[in-house]
């Protein structure tokens, strides 16, 4: 069996700080069990890790709440890669790459957009003051995120537990989709706005 | 005499020293074996001997991460092959691709993989973003893999902006005008970045080769260590969170 | 319950003072830190870019009768392209009497002239030629526009055209591309005062 050692302390507020009852095993071989190893009856152990509760492997618990990594996650994942790989080679047989004239520097194509990933912030570029767009909110942006993980202190996981979070983070997903596709697709030459049906200007 | 039968070169092979310096064991069939399989394989061995049931029902994690993983590989072995035929000049650079498309063998049909999985990996590092939030696996042990994670869809895409200049045709130099001039909205320092980053005041050869840098070695350098680190942080975190 | 001994437990030197084991694994901390340091700044130091010819050196344009000779128009208003240093050549009094209406013809405006970045510096499209209809510089891609001294009217540009620094030396034209100049903020208004809709445009 692996034991995982796990010293870090886990988000479970119910557990007691310090570690009980760790189980008393024989620590070091005396000379009370003589013999070789693999011999049964004769084995010596020693504690390498004392495994919490939380852990992966769940000592005490039913064991059925784990799988075997083979065949169940590594099938799954592999099925997974040739589904992938199916989809991309026949989607690259059929699309092509665009590509267009050689870069002119002296003339700009009548449409400029950024890469998709970039048009939302294109976009927004359009309504609001250009450095809290261009420079303080793509900061602003990655170091929330990063931050996100220790801002929100509440234990709880399950959606309905953290309502304003989800939210929250919802809105910030959806605006930035609906900004994105608005660069996309509702803007042609000169940024002007144009419905889809009157023409797509969108390379991806 | 009879001859030999598919079945004997198979055993003739699987008995040899070669194949059993290669492996240690037999087709892995037992939970035992299954384990040591796991175990001792380097490649394999990212993964523990057992896992969380949940954490293996597609609907759980849709395998978001593990996408992204894989076309992260798919990318590194198509950008391999397409750097042998591309020499990142301004003069050349342009010809190349279309020399790539016209006349290399699988060579519109590798261009066309590296570009649409560059895109696809751009989306799911997105959506396991969004799945990971969605089970608040950010929280306690999982925050600091959380932030290695912000630092990857960093990384991502750093490497589809770079790669996007490198056909140097139109749609390249003039998203990448567009997309580094929001840089110089910077309050300080604006044109300094934008130098730094251009190599240059406009989009020219001294942005080409910084980019071209960037996109095939530093980048990948930097994200594939920030994967191990993120994997590594996986198992010590006590695997896939959950069942929530 | 009583308080179990730790490990890390030694008998330290008293509060205040540092073991020499200490002092030097502390000396050896600071310098790998301030080693790594000097590393980070030598990367920018050695990556910072060596530009070398084209854009951001010095560009000799030629003497006003090369200009003259090269672009008959630039005597009558008409700003003089030069690719090179991707500028405009303003002539400042032609160009003024150009947009009055009037056709006077300056050949040699001496240092009444203005060298015009054609980057926009809204997100660095190629600015056109001067729109004959409004007789302003209209960018494709968003819509800014600029009178003839680079001076922003409309459109989302945070403020109008750059410019190099000029100066004529023994009546040879040279544009330092070296140093870009910021335009005038927005609400320079020091000619051209016409409104966006009193006139056609080329750009929407
Ligand atoms: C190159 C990009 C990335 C790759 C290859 C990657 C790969 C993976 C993989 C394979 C997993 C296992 C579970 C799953 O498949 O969902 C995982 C889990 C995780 N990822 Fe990523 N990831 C990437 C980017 C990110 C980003 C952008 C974030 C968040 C900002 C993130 C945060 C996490 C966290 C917190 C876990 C643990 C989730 C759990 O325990 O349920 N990762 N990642
Ligand atoms: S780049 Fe000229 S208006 Fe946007």
């Amino acid at each position: 069996m692996t034991i995982e050692k796990r010293p870090n302390a886990t988000a479970d507020k119910t557990a007691p700080s310090q570690a009980p009852n760790v189980p008393v095993i024989e620590r070091s071989p005396g000379p009370k069990l003589p013999g070789p190893p693999g011999v049964p009856g004769t084995e010596r152990f020693r504690l390498l890790a004392y495994v919490k509760q939380e852990s992966m492997v769940r000592v005490d618990k039913r064991p059925d709440e784990t799988v075997l990594t083979w065949p169940h996650l590594l099938r799954p994942e592999f099925l997974m890669a040739c589904l992938i790989a199916v989809l991309l080679i026949v989607a690259s047989v059929f699309i092509n790459a665009p590509l267009e004239d050689m870069a002119h520097p002296y003339v700009t194509p009548h449409v400029a957009k950024a890469p998709w990933y970039f048009l939302g912030l294109q976009e927004m570029l359009s309504y609001f003051n250009a450095t809290v767009i261009g420079a303080f909110f793509p900061f602003v942006y990655f170091i929330g995120l990063a931050l996100i993980a220790y801002v929100d202190r509440s234990p709880y996981k399950a959606v309905r537990d953290r309502k304003t979070a989800w939210v929250f983070f919802l809105c910030i997903m959806v605006g930035g989709v609906i900004v994105t596709l608005l660069g996309a697709f509702f803007r042609g030459p000169g940024w002007n706005w144009v419905w889809p049906w009157q023409g797509i200007y969108f390379t991806l | 005499m009879t001859l030999p039968g598919p079945g004997d070169v198979v055993r003739y092979v699987k008995e040899s020293g070669l194949w059993r310096s290669l492996f240690r064991q037999p087709y892995p069939t037992t939970s035992r074996t299954r384990a040591l399989a796991v175990m001792n394989n380097v490649f394999l061995h990212l993964h523990p001997v057992r896992v969380k049931k949940h954490a293996v029902r597609y609907t759980y994690t849709f395998c978001l991460g593990g996408i992204s993983f894989f076309l992260f590989l798919m990318l590194t072995v198509t950008g391999v092959y397409l750097m042998f035929f591309y020499v990142p000049s301004v003069a050349r650079a342009y010809q190349d691709i279309i020399s790539i498309e016209n006349a290399v063998a699988f060579g519109q049909l590798t261009r066309n993989m590296h570009r649409w999985a560059a895109h696809l990996m751009v989306l799911t590092v997105f959506l396991h973003m969004i799945r990971v939030f969605y089970h608040g696996a950010y929280k306690p042990p999982r925050e600091f893999n959380w932030t290695i994670g912000v630092l990857l869809l960093f990384s991502t895409l750093w490497l589809s902006f770079t790669g996007y200049l490198l056909p140097w045709d139109q749609i390249a130099f003039w998203a990448i005008t567009v997309g580094t001039n929001m840089a110089t909205y910077a309050p300080f320092l604006s044109r300094e970045s934008s130098f730094w980053l251009l190599g240059g005041i406009t989009v020219d050869q001294g942005t080409l080769i910084r980019f071209y840098v960037m996109h095939v070695i530093a980048f990948p350098l930097i994200a594939a260590i920030l994967m191990v680190v993120h994997f590594w942080r996986i198992r010590k975190d006590g695997g896939i969170s959950g069942p929530v | 319950m009583s308080q179990l001994p730790t490990y890390g437990e030694v008998h330290g030197p008293p509060i205040g003072e540092m073991t020499r084991r200490t002092f030097m694994r502390r000396l050896i901390g600071w310098g790998v830190g301030l080693l790594s340091l000097e590393f980070l700044a030598g990367t920018f130091a050695f990556t910072w870019p060596n530009v070398r010819g084209g854009l951001g050196g010095k560009v000799v344009l030629g003497s006003a009768t090369d200009i003259v000779g090269a672009s008959p128009d630039w005597a009558t208003g008409q700003p003089y392209s030069y690719q090179k240093a991707r500028i405009f050549l303003v002539n400042v009094p032609a160009g003024e009497a150009l947009v009055d209406g009037k056709t006077d013809n300056v050949p040699d405006p001496k240092k009444n002239v203005l060298a015009l970045y054609r980057k926009c510096p809204h997100l660095g499209c190629q600015i056109p030629q001067l729109c004959d209809k409004s007789h302003w510089f209209e960018c494709l891609c968003h819509g800014s526009k600029y009178t003839i001294l680079g001076e922003k009217r409309a459109g989302p540009a945070p403020r109008g055209m750059d410019r190099f620094p000029f100066t004529i030396e023994n009546g040879i034209y040279v544009v330092d591309t070296g140093k870009l100049e910021d335009g005038p903020p927005i609400g320079t208004e020091t000619f051209d005062k016409r409104t966006i809709d009193q006139m056609p445009h080329c750009a929407a």
